[in-house]
């Protein structure tokens, strides 16, 4: 998956799961847990093996793809504006193609982003599932989730009520 | 993390308190992946509204993020209807205070990921389903907007009114805690509009279309929903806000032909005024305006207003081109401007900023290629003309554009652009002109200054004229420079039929007694009233001149006259382009002020230099022995004609001075083109140089002047004083004068009177003195004084160490020395009179008979007295002076003696 160029410096990242995984250093990068440790750690971070310890391989390969394809993209704006973030442009072509993944996986991926800090893998993470749920009835969404029922049948009437003016017409 | 353990309320807790916690959960095998609450919250941000409220009856705890304010507030931002400063007023302090806390409480727990929000932290008794009661009790968001919201909503439940429609956005209150329902008003009313419009194939068929008649409803339904996709943050909102843009286009451009059908027909306050709101609605109407300036009628038939030709004037049997011609062009344009600057106000919503954008078109596409044009022609026909049509054209310009183009409450930023469009118009002929106008100047002041010196050549044969004399000069250039202000501080009429204000004004000063009611071909013109002065100041220079007479071959103010008048209309038309302002301006008054510069030039260097110069030479050439033949002394008084000349010369040069000086006060001070404490300032340095040259011309001419003048005392002393003046013994005597002398003085009767070329000095020299009075600076006249005198008590020492004089004549030298010491006094200068009541003390040793001892010892002690003559002579010198006794011969060594033997003593 990571392409290999010979001049590049390459980085060893160990996944959950024991398997090491060679990477060049621009390509893991993109994740700012991993450029903060590797400025912290200085050389030893190229010999050593970085442990990842909360994604696996096969998840850590698949964001390791998002962040080949991605490792010229602009960084993304530091300052956390949520306004800017919103209003974001819709999901890339490839992006979309690469997120056509099991929920499951590509929760996984959510959550390795958001481990890694690689905000703009996150969002489009969180806007392949917002997609993914839009019409849905809010059974389907507890299910989803994997979210429990917690409100009487009255209370579930009122929230239904409140907001009559969203129902379409 | 895995679901069971979000079900055991206690994990949370246990997981905070222990930092190991979220090491050990990594190690746990996932079954199936749980998001956390807080990217949730992320995702949640990506959704539509009617998804988030479906969001919210998932769970409690998605409610409670759904519910969250903010979210809502941030969207109704996103379309601009919410404002903070309004929610601030409206929400109580309570309220946004206790807001952050709960928000905080949420955040803490959601943060956790696992387990309900822990209002616990806020002390409150909290088990979960107590909590929504809770909330409702003492919170804004959540279930206690039920009572509030739900009645309403149901009630609204029959569709929105169209109005309400068109408003709901402006309807919007920004009130913290109901931002939700906010929106949800919003979206009930919009929501239908917006899914309909995305899908709709053309902007006709969509929902706007059908239900909103008027075509202003349907644009501001378009922006409506326009701005309601804004708030739309869900996946594809950018392709959905591309469809609007592109039906709001298409609307557009229908609005946009409607427009131009409205225009053509002249339905100017139906479908034009119409339409031209709807573009503005749409897209600020850049279209419809591009449309109106493109297809401006008056533009496009510009050529019936008239053209260049129109202007020419052939009344006078010869083409040329008349200013007034080109004003009533003008009077026609602005006609045409005003109906179609009523039409701009009438139809478009923002008529300042199309009335400036017309105002540019015009420029660009009438004004220009006529300007460009009216000054072709005028430059071939010739220079004045050009320069004349030029400012002319300027201010008529600028004056049509203050009249019609700038509504009365103009701001500056419209009259900026307006006079950027002048600097459009005029820049490209700017330097032509002003280079043309400064040529031109200097022409006019060369070919006059060459004329007058040509005409100087031809008189140079004849002979000078001598004087008049004793005038009082200073009146007369104070009526003068009166004149003179009075002209210079008229505006120069480049448009005689522009009433300008300014003239107005010097209409109330006008001179009654000048020749107004004389018949002139328009009487009714303003620019008769600066006529008037004008001539005024012609008789008086004329009259000026007259009197002047005999320095008019040296130079004539006349010529600075004229050259001070071509420098004014030549500064008053450059001056207008000052306003330009900007680099055009900054150029216009580069000119203006090199304009001064050869005024200055011209009329100093060139005019009263050369003047300065040759009557410093008449001066120096001047001798006065060979001039006696001639010295016109009979009949107009003693008089050294060149010194004269000069001193006249003088009080021209100091008057054309006080001209050029009015003429920088209000020229260019006060047109701005240089401050007067400016001292770097080209005008102000080359009018100093000026001043520095007349000053040192005055100075050098004045020091010839006192040789000549003493020459010609010297040579009064050595013709005129008969020897007989002071040494009456050594003629015959008749009994009578012998007689008469006794009885007055007890000797013998005497002439006591001063002698003739005593008074005849006097008298030459207090005129001389007395012209320059007034006429230059007050030092340099003292100095003048001072130098005079002292010569003159040389030339007195001479002459009397000349003379013999016997006892009787001295009573006649006395009177001489007492009538030179007052007429010297009289000018209070007290070193010089110091001298000439010291040798009228010595002239006393001339009393004495000296037939006595007694009297000689008397004389010796007078001639020894040093004291007597405070330091102006010595003993010895006053001995030379007694040699002139006609008695000497027989006293000598008696006085000599004694004076010797006195000072023998004293030592």
């Amino acid at each position: 998956m990571a392409e290999t160029k010979a001049e590049q410096p390459r980085l060893t990242l160990a996944s959950s799961d024991g398997e090491d995984i060679p990477v060049d250093k621009d390509v893991a990068e993109r994740s700012v847990l991993i450029k903060n440790m590797v400025s912290d750690l200085g050389e030893e971070a190229m010999t050593e093996a970085i442990p990842i310890p909360n994604v696996n391989a096969a998840v850590l390969k698949k964001v390791i793809e998002w962040c080949t394809h991605h490792r010229a993209d602009p960084p993304a704006p530091t300052d956390d504006d949520s306004d800017s973030r919103k209003k974001t442009t819709d999901i890339e072509e490839w992006d979309q193609k690469f997120m056509q993944v099991d929920q499951e996986m590509l929760f996984e991926i959510i959550l390795a982003a958001n481990y890694l800090d690689i905000k703009q893998l996150l969002d489009v993470g969180c806007k392949t599932v917002a997609n993914m749920i839009k019409g849905k009835s809010p059974e389907e969404i507890r299910k989803t989730f994997n979210i429990q029922n917690d409100f009487t049948p009255e209370e579930e009437d009122q929230i239904r009520r409140e907001n009559e003016w969203a129902e379409d017409r | 993390m895995s679901t069971y353990k979000k079900r055991a309320p206690k994990a949370p807790e246990a997981a905070k308190r222990d930092p190991l916690a979220a090491l050990r959960m990594s190690d746990m095998v996932i079954s199936k992946p749980f998001l956390p609450i807080e990217l949730i919250a992320q995702i949640v941000d990506h959704l539509n509204a009617a998804d988030m409220v479906r969001f919210a009856s998932v769970s409690r705890k998605m409610h409670e993020m759904i519910y969250d304010d903010a979210r809502w507030v941030q969207r109704l931002k996103k379309m601009g209807v919410w404002s903070d400063v309004e929610a601030r007023r409206t929400g109580g302090g309570r309220l946004s205070i206790s807001r952050p806390e709960r928000k905080s409480t949420i955040n803490h727990s959601l943060v956790n990921g696992k387990g309900r929000p822990e209002l616990n932290i806020n002390g409150l008794p909290a088990s979960p389903r107590k909590s929504s009661t809770v909330a409702r009790a003492r919170d804004f968001d959540g279930f206690d907007m039920i009572s509030l919201s739900g009645p309403t909503l149901e009630a609204a439940n029959p569709p929105a009114t169209k109005e309400e429609t068109l408003h709901a956005l402006e309807n919007v209150k920004s009130v913290r805690g109901q931002a939700r329902q906010e929106y949800g008003k919003v979206y009930k009313v919009l929501n239908l509009f917006y899914v309909d419009a995305i899908h709709a194939v053309s902007y006709q068929s969509t929902r706007i279309f059908s239900t909103f008649a008027l075509p202003e409803q349907r644009a501001l339904m378009f922006t409506n929903i326009r701005t309601f996709a804004m708030s739309d943050f869900s996946p594809g909102t950018g392709i959905r806000e591309q469809r609007i843009h592109e039906l709001i286009m298409q609307y557009d451009t229908a609005a946009l032909l409607e427009f131009r059908s409205g225009y053509e027909y002249k339905d100017i306050a139906g479908r034009m005024k119409q339409y031209a709101h709807v573009m503005h609605m749409l897209n600020g109407g850049q279209s419809g305006v591009d449309l109106f300036l493109n297809d401006n009628r008056l533009l496009s038939r510009k050529s019936e207003l008239g053209s260049v030709s129109d202007c020419v004037d052939y009344s006078l049997g010869y083409g040329q081109l008349s200013l007034e011609r080109v004003q009533a062009y003008f009077d026609r344009l602005g006609n045409a401007y005003r109906q179609e600057a009523a039409v701009i106000h009438s139809v478009f919503p923002q008529p300042a900023e199309v009335s400036l954008l017309y105002l540019e078109r015009f420029g660009e596409e009438l004004l220009q290629p006529f300007l460009t044009a009216l000054f072709q022609d005028a430059r071939t026909r010739s220079t004045s003309v050009y320069l004349r049509v030029l400012s002319g054209s300027l201010q008529t310009t600028s004056k049509f554009v203050q009249d019609f183009a700038l509504p009365e409450n103009a701001d500056e930023g419209m009259i900026n652009r307006a006079s950027a469009v002048l600097v459009k118009l005029f820049a490209p002929h700017l330097q032509s002109y002003l280079d043309e106008e400064l040529a031109f100047f200097r022409q006019n002041a060369e070919r006059e200054v060459e004329r007058w010196d040509r005409n100087l050549a031809e008189q140079a044969a004849s002979a000078e004229s001598f004087l008049m004399s004793n005038i009082n000069r200073t009146a007369d250039k104070k009526d003068f420079m009166a004149s003179f202000k009075k002209v210079v501080m008229m505006p120069v009429n480049i448009l005689p039929s522009f009433s300008k204000p300014t003239i107005k004004r010097t209409d109330s000063g006008l001179n009654p007694s000048s020749r107004s009611d004389s018949p002139m071909p328009r009487p009714l013109t303003p620019a008769l009233p600066s006529e008037a002065p004008t001539d005024e100041l012609a008789a008086k220079a004329a009259l000026m001149t007259s009197r002047l007479d005999n320095i008019k071959t040296l130079f004539s103010i006349d010529v600075a006259l004229n050259l001070i008048h071509a420098a004014k209309s030549s500064l008053e038309r450059a001056a207008q382009f000052i306003a330009l302002g900007g680099p055009s301006g900054e150029i216009a008054r580069e000119r203006c002020s090199a304009i001064y510069l050869i005024l200055v030039d011209t009329v100093g260097n060139k005019h009263v230099k050369t003047g300065f110069d040759k009557a410093i030479e008449h001066l120096s050439a001047y001798d006065a022995r060979s001039q006696t033949p001639t010295n016109p002394t009979a009949h107009l008084g003693p008089v050294v004609a060149p010194l004269t000349t000069f001193v006249e010369l003088v009080n021209v040069g100091d008057l054309i001075q006080q001209m050029l000086d009015v003429f920088f006060e209000q020229e260019i001070v006060r047109k701005g083109i240089a401050r007067r404490d400016d001292f770097v300032a080209a005008p102000v340095k080359e009018k100093r140089k000026f001043e520095q040259m007349l000053d040192e011309h005055v100075a050098s001419g004045l020091g010839k002047g006192i040789d000549v003048l003493m020459d010609e005392v010297e040579y009064l002393c050595a013709t005129e004083q008969l020897p007989t003046d002071f040494n009456p013994t050594t003629q015959v005597f008749d009994a009578e004068t012998v007689n008469k002398r006794a009885s007055v003085f007890g000797v013998g009767d005497i002439d006591v009177s001063p002698t003739k070329p005593c008074l005849h000095i006097i008298d030459i020299i207090s005129k001389h003195i007395g012209m320059l009075q007034g006429s230059t600076d007050k030092a340099l006249i003292d100095v003048f004084v001072q130098e005079v005198a002292q010569r003159l008590f040389q030339a007195l020492v001479k002459h009397i160490k000349r003379q013999r004089i016997s006892p009787l004549g001295a009573m006649r030298l006395l009177s001489d020395l007492t009538a030179y010491t007052t007429h010297i006094a009289s000018y209070r200068n007290p070193d010089v009179t110091l001298y000439f009541n010291a040798l009228r003390e010595v002239s006393q040793i001339y009393l004495f008979e000296a037939k006595t001892d007694t009297e000689i010892d008397e004389m010796s002690g007078i001639i020894a007295d040093a004291e007597r003559y405070r330091g102006v002579f010595t003993v010895e010198e006053v001995v030379e002076f007694a040699e002139r006794r006609s008695d000497w011969l027989a006293i000598r060594s008696k006085v000599e003696g004694r004076v010797r033997g006195e000072g023998c003593l004293l030592m």
